[in-house]
């Protein structure tokens, strides 16, 4: 079996942009520190004989509601908890370069 | 200042005010007395709704006085953790992310409490997003344990878990996706229930990993527990997880004598605190006296419940917690560039813990490790809920320490997070398998703080669990001490 998966700088960087967040230069040790515990940790899942696969038994069947339309949460509503509004839209900054 | 009226149960306010002999109004008066006299030092509540509550408790009484059934909460004062939303109220999930949030709808399980004449109080203090086994991670600073200022509750939900400890209300809703309900109750010497998934509609709670949270609640009796089951429970078509109450579990267990308790190893071996140790085995010797029969049950695959519990809870967090991006709600921080306001928002409103679970989540459902872990998580949990099916072969329940320590010291834990993620070790079993677990005080540590056992029963059999709950309460005063003089 292959060692632990390293989780270096670079590979913290990489998570990050994945996950849309920044961390700050005086962060980074730290964090990069708690994740290597934290999966080295795991490890032994990895490491475990694999057993025949039990196949997971939901605890009752998802029971879906009728197909029907209802009415929507107005504009008016959705928009109340906007950061930033403007003839009914939310506004956003530059998506796309001019 | 003592709890008073608020330190009743639920059960007996509501008979209270059905029956005449006080109004909601006082009741309500009374709970927020009570929670102005004790939460300047717990930090149990984020925002007390008195303005709420008083016109619920008028509606209430209003109900009453025209011949109305008022219901069958009728005037009980209510808390819930910040992560079930309240029409027109804020709902901040203990992060700064959502600190001016207002919800446009209400959560099902809260609105039906609040239509059986529950009165809703205030909105109570959280690890972030659930994210925590102490309330340090709270945005907005720690909640402080009722029987020892300098511990902690317990988490995520301990601002419910204090309220019904120090007697601020006799009912407090929480959330349970890992241990969120039993950990903090056995923390706080109360008795919290986590129903079977699915038993409580999950719509309107604030995912953190939706095939695993739970809305669970805290009260001071297992018969409390029982009565809001009975309220919140139920199909919700707003929920398509959601189960009805299956027929044939209404019987009432009358004794002991003869329930076959499941002890399994793993959850009862090394790496528990001596005195946890101490007192749930005095417990178990009660029981037995009581008439259970004790029954070695194994669980092979516990050892991997916490790895499998972190990979497939923060895999889902990172999912569900993209939705935080600034743009339709939450905090935004400014940015020329979308993608760049996206990533300063998410990092200015999420805090440390939160942020580390995202990552940890990434990592285990990125190319290359999501066979190796998330998989192997995967497979891991799926053979846990066969070892349990097989445990039930042998037994009605099965029976644990609910915490393996008791309340730990504020801030001695938050600079190792896999330290933390150690204290979940007996409660992520049930959560992975969806099963109904309770946590009850059974006795104190010599320094007089409280401990929890832990039951688990069979899915659907919640009631099982709050009847056994019951009977161990009327041979035992453990569930009737207090923290407050």
């Amino acid at each position: 079996m292959q060692p632990p998966p390293p989780i270096d700088r670079n590979e913290l960087q990489k998570l990050a942009e994945l996950a849309r967040l920044h961390v700050p230069a005086e962060r980074v040790a730290t964090v990069t520190q708690h994740l290597q515990r934290i999966v080295a940790a795991f490890d032994a899942l990895r490491s475990e004989k694999e057993e025949a696969t039990v196949p997971p038994v939901p605890v009752a069947p998802l029971r879906l509601r009728p197909d029907v339309a209802e009415p929507p949460l107005t504009t008016e509503v959705v928009l109340r908890n906007a950061p930033r509004q403007a003839a009914g839209m939310f506004v956003v900054p530059r998506v796309v370069d001019a | 200042m003592t709890p008073g009226l608020a330190g009743l149960s639920a059960t007996r306010i509501a008979a209270m005010v059905r029956a005449g002999e006080v109004t909601a109004v006082e009741a309500t008066e009374a709970a927020l007395a009570r929670v102005g006299a004790a939460d300047s030092e717990l930090h149990a509540f984020l925002e007390v709704t008195r303005d709420t509550a008083l016109a619920a408790a008028r509606a209430v009484d209003e109900r009453h006085a025209r011949g109305g059934d008022p219901g069958p909460l009728a005037g009980v004062p209510m808390a819930w953790k910040d992560n079930l939303v309240l029409a027109d109220h804020v709902a901040s999930a203990g992060s700064r992310m959502l600190e001016q949030y207002r919800s446009p709808f209400t959560a099902t399980a809260l609105q039906r409490a609040l239509a059986a004449g529950a009165i809703p109080i205030g909105r109570t203090n959280m690890d972030e997003f659930g994210m925590g086994s102490s309330t340090e991670n709270s945005a907005y600073g720690p909640t402080r344990n009722p029987w020892r200022r300098d511990r902690v509750p317990g988490g995520s939900s301990g601002g419910s878990a204090a309220a019904v400890a120090a007697g601020m209300c006799p009912l407090a809703m929480g959330s349970d996706t890992g241990g969120s309900v039993r950990q903090p109750a056995s923390l706080c010497g109360v008795t919290g229930l986590k129903p079977t998934y699915g038993r409580v509609s999950r719509h309107g709670l604030i995912a953190y990993a939706s095939s695993l949270d739970c809305v669970g609640a805290f009260a001071r009796t297992a018969e409390d527990l029982a009565l809001w089951l009975s309220v919140v429970s139920g199909i919700d078509p707003a929920d398509p997880t959601s189960t009805p109450a299956e027929p044939g579990h209404t019987r009432r267990r009358q004794d002991l004598r003869g329930l076959r308790i499941g002890v399994p190893w793993e959850l009862n071996g090394p790496g528990l605190d001596d005195e946890i140790a101490r007192v749930t085995r005095e417990a178990l010797a009660t029981l037995t006296e009581l008439g259970a029969r004790v029954v070695d049950v194994a669980l092979p695959h516990v050892p991997h419940a916490v790895p499998a519990y972190y990979l497939v809870a923060t895999a889902e967090a990172s999912s569900n917690l993209a939705r935080y991006d600034g743009v339709r709600y939450g905090l935004r921080r400014g940015a020329n560039r979308c993608d760049a306001m996206i990533t300063a928002s998410r990092s200015a409103g999420f805090g440390p813990e939160v942020q580390l679970r995202i990552l940890l989540g990434t990592f285990a459902l990125s190319a290359g490790y999501q066979d190796e872990f998330y998989r192997r998580a995967n497979d891991a949990r799926a053979q846990l809920t066969a070892d349990f099916r097989a445990a039930f072969a042998q037994c009605d329940v099965v029976w644990s320490p609910t915490s393996p320590v008791p309340a730990f010291p504020i801030g001695s834990r938050t600079d190792d997070p896999l330290a933390m993620y150690l204290c979940d070790v007996l409660t992520v079993p049930a959560s992975l398998a969806g099963l109904p677990a309770l946590s009850q005080p059974c006795g104190f540590t010599r320094d007089g703080m409280p401990v929890g056992m832990q039951w688990t029963a069979p899915a659907m059999q919640d009631e099982e669990l709050l009847d056994i709950a019951r009977l161990f309460e009327s041979h035992t005063d453990h569930h009737k001490r207090s923290p407050t003089p």
